[in-house]
Order: structure tokens, then C-alpha cells, then sequence
């Protein structure tokens, strides 16, 4: 197995990437993998790059890369939104066609908010593989919420005091101030375009390639999500799954170097498909 | 415009570590290479981006800085068998990249770099103090929160804890002595009893006068709790060859208070010869990954007012 990083350039942006190729001749399907928003995506990185590895030791060629304002890609947050998500995704899609030009088709495979682009870009035609969605964002005002809340959390520890409230820094947000999040400037382009409570709807979709929703829950007891399974349904060859893992995407007392549970359900899906 | 590559190259153990390596439109050959090495178990970028502003303002005054990840992190070969955070921390902080980073330095070498720089938040702050004791040619240290604990913290709440932070907790928990919530944690035993105990104890323990300051170096592991042992002989080794360091803090965050009290204030006599190698800095209110915008920035400032003195281009 080989694994390149590099950079490549569209839109203006240089977006930073690893390609992982098979030893031998790669699978007629390949992957791009769409990484989590802000700290989701540092806390889960090297689970996206053991699972990236693991689909290389199958075969599988997979790309990972840094939307623009992350990682090392350029840019900074405030100046991204869903439609600049969805190029990035496209541009990277087109990359690793360029590089890898025997290969078929390209799915993708998302995490939390990175799932959500995934599915939008496969509704725009982005891929023609598998769609892996981990624990995908549906409501991305409730997402957004939750993200604002880290904003209070550091105002209380820092301050003792609220100075300013989530409809404050929502206002502000909507008048051009972007509001910080762990370091990350959510801008007005990014919360008009994916804080919205229909961001993913689990109503039917276009896209028609095979697709994975999973559902990631700490123990096994706690419930199945009905809007995950609904999601699932909306495709016409879609399917739901469950994998025990540890909330990996947020800092936990556990170092999560893979999630060996959400490997083995996303490769033996992808095994049968390939049967 | 600056430059950037993506670059790899093998640790001592044969591991493929990966980064990117930033040279600035106009190079200025006399000045250091910049290595900014990665906190904890966080990637080459830092939390909330923090290398990324530093690594602008670095290019924009000439110098080439050099992000990697460590083995076993980020996009890097090896794999780390702990399987909790705090041990990963435990590890770093006795010098467990120090190899990796020796090794990124033989790679600048290779592209003919002779000076360095060494510097990053926590975890990357003691890697490069660390390093620098093994590495003459390091001549600075810019740290961001240095680490001068194990993280052992975690596992035994309140026993290790600075005045500082105990304070603190007390002045929260008497707030929330009103709070139904925070008594039936109280009572739930869900609360943290050891830390709330320690930080009580300070209302009618006795102020203990300050160790003499010639006594610290004497003191044995446990005498001196969770300090760690590694870095006072690295930190006096460093500066007496002559090093430089920027040892910037933010206010909110316990590694400014350890700093002070387990460090500063008992090793304060054999510090005296090396005040003016010495630039410190804390930021007001600021949290351990300088998340706000504000504190980025005034952490940029600072970094490039200590280049500007350190080599006025």
C-alpha cells in the first residue's frame, strides 16, 4: 500500500490530500472520504485514516482531503458554506479520477456533518459508488445549536457569565460577525446554508447508488434512531446499521485510534456488495 | 505567495511521518527553520487551527516552518497502543517523540537547514524543550502553555492541583451552594469529592512559607508531587548554552499556574542568571487552546514581537 499526500488546486484554493493506493491494481471502486466540521474532524482523524487504510489492504484506492478552511488546506471558515462543501467534494472526486484514471466508480464516505455533504453531493451526482453515511447531521439547525453551546461553555469558564446568548451570537451571525466555535469562525454563509432543520431529509432521494446510514450508539441497549432507519428507506438501495462505538468525534477519556466496531460494519456491507 | 509542499519522510523506526513544509515568497537564509510540533494527540494544524495564523506570520518575516505529525498520530505511520488519552499524554511528556522530532530535524538537514526553532502548544512545547537538550543547533523555544507535569491529574483529582486552581474551584463551588442540581450531584455521589475537599482545606490551612529556593533541585519525585523530573534539567540545560525561549501562557489554563508554583517560584534562585534569555507572557483570560480569535491573535503578536527582537530582519 502507498500513501501519497499532496496538494491540489480549484476554485482559487489549494486543498491538502492523501491519497491511499492498494499494492496491486486497485478495485474498480474507489472512495473520498468527507471529514466532520471544527474539532470533530482532529478528534476523529485517525479513525478516518485507519479505516482509509483498511479499505486499501481490500483493494480499495480511498482519497482523504481537507476542505478549504480546514486542516491544512487554505481558506478560513468564515468564508465557507454547503455550496462550497459540495465543490470541494467535486473537485476532489474529479482528483482522484484524474489520478487514478482505471478506476469506476467513486463513492464517498462521510462522518456526523461531513455525512450530510456526502449525501447532498451524491443528490448532485458527485459519486456513482457506495454512500457511507456515519451518524449523518438530519437537523442542522440542532446541529448548529449544539455548536453555539460550545461557544457559551467557553464563555462560562472564561468569564464566569453568559455575556452573550446562542439568539445573540445567531443575530450577530446573521449581520456578518461570525461567532467562534473551539477556535472555528462559523460565518453567515455557513449557518444560512446548513443550520437548517431540513438539511438532510429522510424523503426520497435521488441518488440511486448503494448506501450505508449508520447509526453509531455507545452501548447496544440505547435505542434505534427512526429517522437514521427512515433515511436508509428514502434511498432505493438503501440500508441501516448499527455499530457500537464510542462518541470518537469528541474528546473522550478513551484514545480512539480506530473504531473497530463501524470498520467492520461499513467493510462487510461493502463485501457483500461486492459479492 | 508563499510556498507549500507535502512532505514525508522516515522516523528512526522506519515510520513514514507525514506534514507540510511552508517557505515564505522572499527566504531569508541566515534565519532558523520553524518546526511547530503537535499538542497531545491533535494533528500537525493544532486545535482550532492555532499553527496556522503563527505559520502566516512566520512566512510573512522570512522563516520556513515545518508541521508533521508524530508516529502513531494524525496521517503518520505507527500505531499508539494506549487505550486512554491520559497515558498518551504521560508518554509525550517523558519524551516520547523526542526521536521523531530528531528525525524531522535530519530531514531539514537534508534540504541543507542548519538553525532551528523549536515550538508548539503542551505536548509540543516539552517535545521541543526536550529535543532541544539533545539538539545544540536548536537555538529557540517558542512554547505555547509548557507542560512541566505528568498528566496525572486525571487520575487522582485535587491531589496535584495548584493553589491557583484549587481557588478557583472553590470560588465555583461556593456559588453552586444554592444550586438543587449541584447537590444532588453532591449527594449522588457524582461530584468530585477529593478536589472539593482540597480546595475547602486552603480556607484553614496554615499558608505554608515557600520552599528556599536552593532546596527544589534536592527534592526528590515525590517530594515535588506530579512535577515532571525531565524538565528542569532540560529547561537549565537549554538555557545555559544560550538558549531562547518565549514561554507564553494563557491565563485561564492550569499549565500557567504549575508553571508558577511548580517551577518558577521553587527553582526561582537558579532561574536568576537566565531572566533575560527568558520572555514570558500570559494572556488574559485565555483558555489552553487559545480559542477565541482575540487570543490567536495577541499569541501571534507576542510570537512575532520575540522575532522581531531575536532576529530584526
Amino acid at each position: 500500500m502507498a500513501e501519497e499526500p499532496f496538494f491540489f488546486s480549484h476554485d482559487r484554493v489549494q486543498l491538502f490530500a492523501m491519497m491511499h493506493t492498494p499494492a496491486a491494481a486497485p478495485h474498480a471502486t474507489a472512495f473520498v472520504m468527507s471529514h466532520p466540521f471544527g474539532e470533530e474532524k482532529l478528534w476523529s482523524h485517525r479513525v478516518y485514516v485507519s479505516t482509509a487504510r483498511a479499505l486499501a489492504a481490500r483493494g480499495h484506492a480511498v482519497l482523504r482531503f481537507d476542505f478549504r478552511g480546514a486542516g491544512d488546506s487554505s481558506g478560513l471558515t468564515p468564508d465557507t458554506s454547503l455550496e462550497t462543501h459540495l465543490a470541494d467534494l467535486r473537485a476532489a472526486v474529479a482528483e482522484l479520477r484524474r489520478r487514478l484514471p482505471a478506476v469506476r466508480h467513486v463513492g464517498l464516505i462521510g462522518l456526523r456533518l461531513g455525512a450530510s455533504f456526502a449525501a447532498l453531493a451524491a443528490e448532485e451526482g458527485v459519486c456513482d459508488g457506495p454512500l457511507v453515511l456515519w451518524e449523518p447531521i438530519l437537523d442542522g439547525e440542532a446541529y448548529f445549536q449544539e455548536l453555539l453551546r460550545s461557544n457559551l461553555s467557553t464563555q462560562l469558564s472564561v468569564y464566569g457569565k453568559v455575556h452573550e446568548t446562542r439568539e445573540v451570537l445567531q443575530e450577530k451571525i446573521r449581520a456578518g460577525t461570525p461567532a467562534n466555535v473551539d477556535g472555528y469562525e462559523i460565518g453567515k454563509s455557513l449557518f444560512e446554508s446548513c443550520a437548517r432543520g431540513d438539511l438532510l431529509q429522510p424523503a426520497a432521494k435521488r441518488y440511486g447508488g448503494p448506501t450505508l446510514v449508520v447509526q453509531i450508539v455507545a452501548n447496544e441497549k440505547l435505542k434505534e434512531r427512526e429517522d437514521l432507519g427512515a433515511l436508509a428507506q428514502a434511498y432505493t438501495a438503501g440500508a441501516a446499521a448499527r455499530a457500537v462505538e464510542q462518541p470518537f468525534w469528541r474528546e473522550i477519556k478513551p484514545f480512539c485510534a480506530r473504531a473497530s466496531n463501524l470498520e467492520r460494519v461499513t467493510v462487510e456491507w461493502l463485501e457483500k456488495l461486492n459479492a | 505567495m508563499h510556498k507549500v509542499e507535502a512532505i514525508s519522510f522516515p522516523n528512526a523506526q522506519g515510520l513514514t511521518l507525514f506534514g507540510t513544509l511552508h517557505a515564505p515568497e522572499h527566504a531569508t537564509a541566515d534565519l532558523p527553520v520553524v518546526v511547530l510540533l503537535s499538542p497531545g494527540v491533535k494533528m500537525r494544524v493544532g486545535p482550532g487551527r492555532l499553527y496556522v495564523p503563527l505559520t502566516e506570520m512566520l512566512l510573512e518575516r522570512g522563516f520556513s516552518v515545518l508541521r508533521f505529525d508524530f508516529y502513531g498520530l494524525g496521517d503518520s505511520e505507527g500505531e499508539l497502543a494506549e487505550t486512554l488519552l491520559a497515558d498518551v499524554y504521560n508518554h509525550i511528556e517523558v519524551g516520547r517523540y523526542v526521536d521523531d522530532t530528531q528525525s524531522a530535524l535530519a530531514w531539514l538537514r537534508t534540504r541543507g537547514h542548519r538553525r532551528f526553532i523549536l515550538g508548539g502548544l503542551c505536548g509540543g512545547a516539552i517535545t521541543a524543550l526536550l529535543t532541544a537538550l539533545r539538539e545544540p543547533a536548536v537555538e529557540g523555544l517558542l512554547s505555547l502553555g509548557m507542560t512541566v507535569t505528568l498528566a496525572s491529574n486525571a487520575a487522582v483529582p485535587g491531589k496535584y492541583m495548584t493553589r491557583v486552581q484549587l481557588d478557583s474551584r472553590r470560588k465555583r463551588y461556593l456559588k453552586k451552594v444554592i444550586s438543587p442540581t449541584a447537590w444532588l450531584r453532591f449527594l449522588s455521589f457524582k461530584s468530585e469529592y477529593s478536589v472539593i475537599w482540597h480546595s475547602m482545606k486552603r480556607l484553614w490551612e496554615p499558608k505554608k512559607p515557600p520552599a528556599p529556593a536552593s532546596a527544589a533541585a534536592q527534592q526528590n519525585i515525590e517530594q515535588r508531587g506530579n512535577a515532571n523530573p525531565l524538565f528542569p534539567p532540560a529547561y537549565f540545560g537549554f538555557l545555559q548554552r544560550g538558549g531562547h525561549a518565549l514561554m507564553l501562557f494563557s491565563e485561564r489554563d492550569r499549565l500557567q499556574s504549575e508553571y508558577e508554583e511548580k517551577f518558577a517560584e521553587p527553582f526561582a534562585l537558579q532561574l536568576q542568571p537566565f531572566l533575560a534569555q527568558i520572555h514570558k507572557h500570559v494572556i488574559p483570560h485565555a483558555n489552553h487552546v487559545m480559542a477565541l480569535h482575540e487570543w490567536q491573535r495577541e499569541m501571534v503578536d507576542v510570537c512575532r514581537q520575540w522575532t522581531q527582537a531575536r532576529y530584526a530582519s
